[in-house]
């Protein structure tokens, strides 16, 4: 345990000493998270009060919807840089033959990389409630427990775009497949009832639909976990299969990429 | 008991080419690297691997440190198989592979060794002083707390060393580890390489330069195309002359080299 602790604090280090040396990344992540808060501000504001999706005014509506589905995807990302960044350099090999297991290696990684991710959403959330007024009414254990289901799910989300990386040196099919196709089928800027029967049919097999969903009820509305029960066991399934396949997966890719010697292909 | 031990092992890449490959050239086929190799190596043994480019040295040290699995045959590091048992096997191996920029670049060399330890889980109380250590015994002491981003190949090539050394490895791999270093560096290297060995290490080195062979190698196995060619001690003041006569005569490679010295020679 303490050796685990120990190896988290090297990469949590080693991630912060690398994000905070890049000065200008840290200044840009700022500015543009205030001017997309911004646009969207305008944007429902341009919209008018009459349209409250689910009951909920609009610009909370989009606050919540984008900055969930940012982390996602930036989530996601972050998990594809890691691994794409370790093999150009030449990291990944040289990982690999440390006296960390490459699945607990992944994890701790994985744990530095969405608390980054999810600092990212708290300010995003934050800087709506705090200086675009948006309304928040939540309901902290539901929060909670949407939250630890989220990371769930993008914990297996990243783990599947690093093990697309190491086995065909193409993660960036997820990714790109979040940021097309997913957006709009997941209820990021509009409620999936709108969309044609079909599609709606299609958007509730998106574990991302219901992250959004349940986080919109449990912070915004203030419900409670037993309000929003179909949405978390939803989440919960989706988490127990797809965190499971998602290390099978990882485990597998690493294991025909040190059979095929290409550890170390991008 | 022998520390690392290959048995008739056989290693094969496979190329496949693209999907479109019509728009290219890229050709299919494989690469025997390896056919069934078969040698020991014991405690305190340097054991220097020489042969010819795409002979399998760098294969065979991939091989033992776990970053690549045999198709056929077993290696084992200290009794553990680099299949079943690849946990222990890193435990005890530590490799300096040729590639220079295996680093983060923007922590400093101290804090690349720093992370390194904490994944090879080097006690937290013991991790400072054998940074120093290391960063001493490879010359970096003073750059020790600038980013690598900023080092030179040689530099990059000392820390790796560092890397290697810092969790003190019974087996330890060395590809090429004096490529880009200066006379000096090379001559302390040497020594410390020495001194590992006197302290039971196992130490596998691949190179090209036979006077390094000469100076720390205890025995040589010499490969080409993956096959084992010859496996034989280096004798105590053997020079590096006789280890490269030895060399082209076994492979049957043509030395240009001597060739040139002559020519050379005779202009002067």
């Amino acid at each position: 345990m303490n050796s685990a602790l120990d190896k988290l604090y090297a990469i949590l280090r080693r991630d912060l000493l690398t994000s905070i040396r890049h000065r200008s990344g840290f200044v840009l992540t700022f500015a543009g998270l205030l001017a997309e808060l911004a646009a969207f501000y305008f944007l429902a504001r341009a919209i008018g009060p009459s349209f409250r999706p689910n009951g909920i005014e609009y610009f909370p509506f989009l606050l919540v919807g984008t900055g969930l589905y940012t982390f996602f995807v930036m989530s996601t990302q972050a998990f594809l840089d890691t691994v794409q960044e370790a093999q150009r350099t030449g990291t990944m090999e040289v990982l690999m033959t440390t006296s960390t297991a490459p699945a607990e290696l992944v994890i701790l990684s994985s744990i530095s990389t969405l608390a980054g991710n999810l600092v990212n959403l708290v300010i995003y959330l934050a800087a709506g409630a705090a200086i675009f007024r948006a309304s928040v009414h939540a309901n902290l254990l539901a929060c909670l427990v949407v939250l630890v289901l989220s990371l769930a799910l993008a914990l297996a989300l990243g783990i599947t775009a690093a093990a697309l990386q190491v086995t065909f040196q193409k993660g960036s099919a997820l990714v790109w497949l979040l940021g097309s196709g997913l957006w709009f089928l997941s209820g990021t800027m509009f409620p999936i009832q709108s969309l044609p029967r079909s599609l709606e049919l299609l958007a509730r097999a998106i574990p991302l639909t219901y992250a959004i969903e349940a986080t919109r009820m449990a912070l915004l509305q203030g419900q409670s976990v037993t309000s929003i029960a179909s949405s978390l066991l939803a989440l919960l399934g989706f988490s127990l299969v797809l965190l499971p396949l998602a290390l099978w997966g990882l485990s597998y890719s690493l294991h025909r990429a040190r059979q095929n010697g290409t550890l170390s292909f991008y | 008991m022998d520390r690392v031990v290959f048995e008739s092992v056989r290693k094969v890449f496979r190329h496949r080419p693209a999907l479109f490959n019509w728009l290219g050239r890229e050709r299919g086929g494989e690469t025997v690297a390896l056919r069934d190799l078969s040698f020991s190596a014991a405690a305190g043994e340097v054991l220097v691997l020489l042969g010819p480019n795409g002979s399998g040295k760098t294969t065979a040290l991939k091989l033992i440190s776990t970053m690549l699995l045999p198709d056929s045959g077993s290696v084992r590091v200290t009794g553990f198989d680099t299949r079943r048992g690849a946990g222990q096997v890193r435990r005890q191996v530590g490799i300096a592979v040729a590639s220079e920029r295996s680093f983060f670049p923007r922590l400093s060399a101290r804090e690349n060794l720093e992370f390194f330890a904490a994944l090879d889980e080097v006690p937290r109380r013991e991790r400072a002083e054998r940074i120093d250590q290391v960063l001493d015994d490879t010359g970096l002491a003073e750059q020790a707390d600038m980013l690598v981003m900023k080092f030179s190949s040689g530099m990059y090539q000392r820390l790796g060393i560092a890397r290697a050394l810092v969790k003190r490895p019974c087996v330890l791999l060395l590809d090429e580890p004096t490529r880009s270093l200066d006379a000096a560096t090379t001559a302390h290297f040497w020594t410390t390489i020495r001194t590992l060995a006197r302290q039971q290490a196992t130490i596998l080195l691949a190179t090209h330069n036979f006077a390094e062979a000469a100076a720390v190698g205890d025995r040589l196995l010499l490969l080409q195309r993956g096959e084992l060619l010859a496996d034989r001690s280096i004798r105590s003041g053997e020079s590096m002359e006789e280890l490269r006569s030895f060399y082209f005569h076994t492979t049957g490679e043509v030395d240009e080299a001597a060739g040139m010295a002559h020519r050379v020679g005779r202009v002067r």
